[in-house]
């Protein structure tokens, strides 16, 4: 059994907005969400990159303490978007609970918020601190927490695939809810991730020399990919949701069909777990493609993974160039709002489909001098009004994993 | 510690924790408010503040088969009184199951 799927709802929360008005004009007006690192106990101070993809506006979170008590910070931002996709498919809540949906959502550590107060009570060497872990405090903090926090929310009873692949977590989220959908397994996937701010996933990056730090005074003016004077990544929080219905199911209900996954690639470089491999990537992207049965030439706009750092840009724009030569546009959406790790890939492709229904494409920010040995492949550096009719979603994590997703916007 | 006071603290702790205002003293927490396990443990901690001493793994162990507001009185009051042996609570405190 092959079918098609197609994505019929779709919500993000970013450092550059919440929701479609509030992100789309964020990528109209050149807006980036990058921020001073939030202070914190622990590591902030000693961090040589002061900045962080920060969401600092109010989210009316409106969820009931029966809810709430299983839930860390990671675990609000997934519950909401999860909220508000559901909301906008319009599905009736006899499905919802059918065992038909099921939940694709992940995130990088769990709540590393909450696993930070029971790391204090184990230093601290004090019996009766120990009491004070609490009840709950493993179901916040595990690394499926944001899986089954929805499921128990909206009381979804289908299969729970929880993704924590670092960086391409969410990808891999939309990647195998596809694939569920795809062959017959579950009638519709939930899928996404989130990450909440987190000050040890900078640490980590910064002690790899891999952040931005050459941009502490002026945020808004990195991460750069693909510039000249890119110095590295900058992470971010944030969440993504997108909702994956088979595609005769979803038209026969009159269901908004956003686009369909047209296809979905996954593998692994099969060596260092941190350098970018072309070898890998390429093959990614190749595998991709011929899942969705399309050619290079149909597609018509990459999401880079682009993270700005030196030598992942560059391979990338290998591989690009590659797979595709030199003529989709290719926009790096990690210019916008920092590396927002496990929900980049739901995010990008959130983003992705809001600029398809609208007919544009955002260019990369802070793309001032484009590097030379990226300058192969056709950088979207200002703002092209153009139909997209299919685009590809690019994304690599820690541990050598690839993913790519290719989207359509007609199914 | 009068029964009243341990009643009204475990209202408090209702209302503060778990946000179950003025609960039913009888009724079965789970059906009525989805009081479920992680909210007994929570409730567990919670009782220690009060009481100011750690539960012993068979005083939580006895918890586990209680269901009502009333029954948790008796639980609380009953470790009061294996805290305090010299302190006795007034007659009219004493309010027993199902009464």
């Amino acid at each position: 059994m092959q079918r098609r799927v197609v994505i019929t709802a779709a919500s993000a929360i970013t450092p550059i907005g919440h929701g479609r008005e509030d992100i789309l004009r964020s990528l109209r007006e050149g807006v980036s969400g990058v921020k001073p690192l939030r202070q914190d106990d622990l590591l902030a101070p000693f961090i040589h990159s002061q900045v962080f993809g920060t969401v600092d506006y109010p989210i009316p979170f409106d969820f009931k303490r029966v809810n709430r008590k299983t839930m860390g910070p990671v675990s609000y931002y997934a519950c909401q978007v999860a909220k508000e996709v559901l909301e906008a498919s319009g599905l009736e809540q006899e499905f919802i609970t059918s065992g038909r949906l099921g939940v694709a959502f992940g995130s990088t550590h769990g709540s590393p918020t909450v696993q930070r107060e029971i790391y204090k009570v184990f230093h601290s060497r004090d019996r009766a601190g120990v009491s004070s872990i609490g009840a709950v405090d493993y179901l916040k903090s595990m690394v499926h927490t944001t899986a089954v926090n929805i499921t128990k929310m909206f009381g979804i009873t289908g299969r729970v695939i929880a993704s924590s692949t670092a960086c391409t977590t969410s990808s891999q989220s939309i990647g195998f809810g596809y694939e569920a959908v795809r062959y017959g397994m579950q009638d519709a996937m939930l899928c996404g991730g989130a990450d909440e701010y987190d000050t040890t996933t900078v640490a980590v990056f910064d002690n790899l020399l891999a952040c931005s730090t050459d941009f502490n005074d002026t945020p808004q003016r990195t991460p750069r990919p693909f510039d000249v004077r890119r110095d590295g990544l900058v992470v971010g929080e944030g969440a993504g949701a997108v909702l994956l219905e088979e595609y005769e199911s979803a038209r026969k209900r009159g269901a908004t069909i956003l686009a369909e996954v047209a296809g979905f690639a996954c593998n692994n470089n099969g060596g260092d777990l941190i350098l970018p491999n072309l070898v890998g990537i390429r093959e990614t992207l190749r595998l991709a493609l011929r899942d969705a049965d399309m050619a290079p030439e149909e597609i018509d706009l990459i999401s880079a993974h682009a993270t700005a750092t030196r030598m992942g840009d560059i391979i990338e724009a290998q591989a690009i160039s590659a797979v595709y030569g030199d003529r989709p546009l290719v926009t790096a959406l990690k210019s916008y709002m920092g590396h927002t790790m496990a929900s980049c890939g739901v995010i990008e492709t959130v983003l992705i489909l809001y600029m398809m229904q609208e007919g544009f494409v955002a260019p990369t920010l802070n793309l001032e001098e484009v590097d030379e040995r990226c300058a192969m492949i056709r950088h979207a550096t200002s703002i092209v009004k153009t139909p997209v009719r299919a685009a590809a979603v690019q994304n690599f994590a820690f541990g050598g994993v690839n993913t790519g997703l290719v989207l359509r916007k007609e199914p | 510690m009068t029964r009243e006071a341990i009643e009204a603290e475990i209202r408090r702790i209702f209302l503060q924790e778990f946000e179950i205002e003025d609960p039913a003293m009888d009724v079965d927490l789970r059906e009525a408010y989805q009081f479920d396990s992680i909210d007994a443990i929570e409730l567990l901690v919670e009782i220690e503040r009060f009481l100011g001493s750690e539960l012993t793994m068979e005083e939580k162990k006895r918890a586990m088969d209680i269901r009502t507001v009333r029954q948790i009185c008796s639980y609380v009051e009953e470790l009061v009184r294996a805290r305090r042996p010299g302190e006795s609570l007034p007659i009219g405190d004493l309010c027993k199951e199902g009464s």
